[in-house]
């Protein structure tokens, strides 16, 4: 019995335990996996995530007028789980810490993240293609020189000419 | 009389949960908002029921299986009206990765009109809370 007090009063002491939220703030766990942001510009179209996506979420497309992709994510079936963050090479899409996702029903198919890669166009041929990010060199050279600055402007087939000169 | 009943009712809306087939994630993200003071739901003047007769508030997570369906759709008719639908995790909504199975004829919104969406798999009882938060206000222009 005594025991039993002693909790009883040490927990009058110690005050409410419930979170305060929806009334106050609230904590956010490190590392928590919520809504999905997605950056074109880091973006170079590989389509990886896509492709891994657990949830079909992703989805990316040419557009009507051809002047570039279009990515759009649903978040209402995105599953949280991380693989398009993890298999994209130049990080273009991240899991974000907000997990606020409550919404009414007439906006369902309006819940996404949408993003638009602009063609660029070949500075030798002038085809139109998807412009390479800096990201991605980052990633694939330790250092990236004039040449290389110089081959990021060129569609694959010029820049196979132009290496193979 | 009706009318102070109401304003009283406007107050204390019943939660009922039915699971429609999920992986039990989503339920026990629910379990969290109602029996851990942490996230009590409570606060917010609503009561989680055991009786479809008693509800206001449906919270239904799964993506409606082919084998609890009928069960699903027998159990919300015995709901009485007016009520709010909240759907918990993203099976409900869009069959989340159980999407194009055989197995599942969700999403739920093909049966039952839904008006609060909560994706997330499972979301955070934050989440979950400010979905029915979102619901109490639908429910009060309901009554
Ligand atoms: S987190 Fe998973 S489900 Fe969501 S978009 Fe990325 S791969 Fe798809
Ligand atoms: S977001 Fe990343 S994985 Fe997806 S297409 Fe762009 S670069 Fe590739
Ligand atoms: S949304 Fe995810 S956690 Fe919730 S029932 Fe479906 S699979 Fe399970």
């Amino acid at each position: 019995m005594s025991s039993f007090l002693k909790i009883a009063i040490r927990n009058l002491l110690k005050g409410p335990s419930t979170d305060p939220y929806p009334f106050g703030e609230t904590f956010v766990p490190k590392g928590l996996r919520g809504k999905i942001k997605y950056n074109a510009k880091a973006c170079v179209a590989c389509r990886m995530c896509e492709h891994v996506c657990a949830g079909g979420a992703i989805q990316i497309r040419e557009v009507a007028d051809k002047s570039g992709l279009e990515f759009i994510l649903w978040h209402n079936t995105c599953a949280f789980c991380g693989l398009c963050e993890h298999y994209c090479p130049t990080k273009a899409i991240r899991l974000t810490e907000d997990y606020h996702t409550a919404h009414k029903q007439e906006d369902k198919y309006r819940y996404v993240e949408k993003g638009f890669i602009k063609y660029v166009n070949c500075a030798q041929c002038g085809t139109p293609m998807v412009p390479i990010a800096s990201e991605l060199l980052n990633v694939a050279y330790d250092q990236v020189n004039k040449d290389i600055e110089k081959l990021r402007h060129l569609c694959p087939k010029c820049r196979q000419e132009r290496a193979l000169r | 009389m009706k009318k102070l009943l109401q304003k009283i009712a406007k107050k204390s809306p019943w939660l009922y949960r039915i699971n429609a087939g999920s992986c039990n994630g989503c339920d026990v993200e629910l379990a969290t908002t109602a029996c851990i003071p942490r996230y009590d739901v409570e606060r917010l003047g609503c009561k989680y029921c055991g009786s479809p007769k008693h509800a206001d508030i449906v919270l239904i997570t799964g993506p409606l299986t082919a084998r609890v369906k009928e069960k699903v759709l027998r159990l919300y008719d015995e709901i009485p009206d007016p009520k709010v639908t909240v759907a918990i995790g993203v099976c409900p909504i869009s069959g989340g990765v159980f999407r194009d199975s055989y197995a599942i004829t969700g999403p739920i919104d093909k049966f039952i009109p839904v008006d609060v969406n909560v994706p997330g798999c499972p979301p955070r009882p934050q989440a979950i809370i400010d979905g029915i938060v979102e619901a109490i206000k639908i429910w009060e222009t309901r009554l």
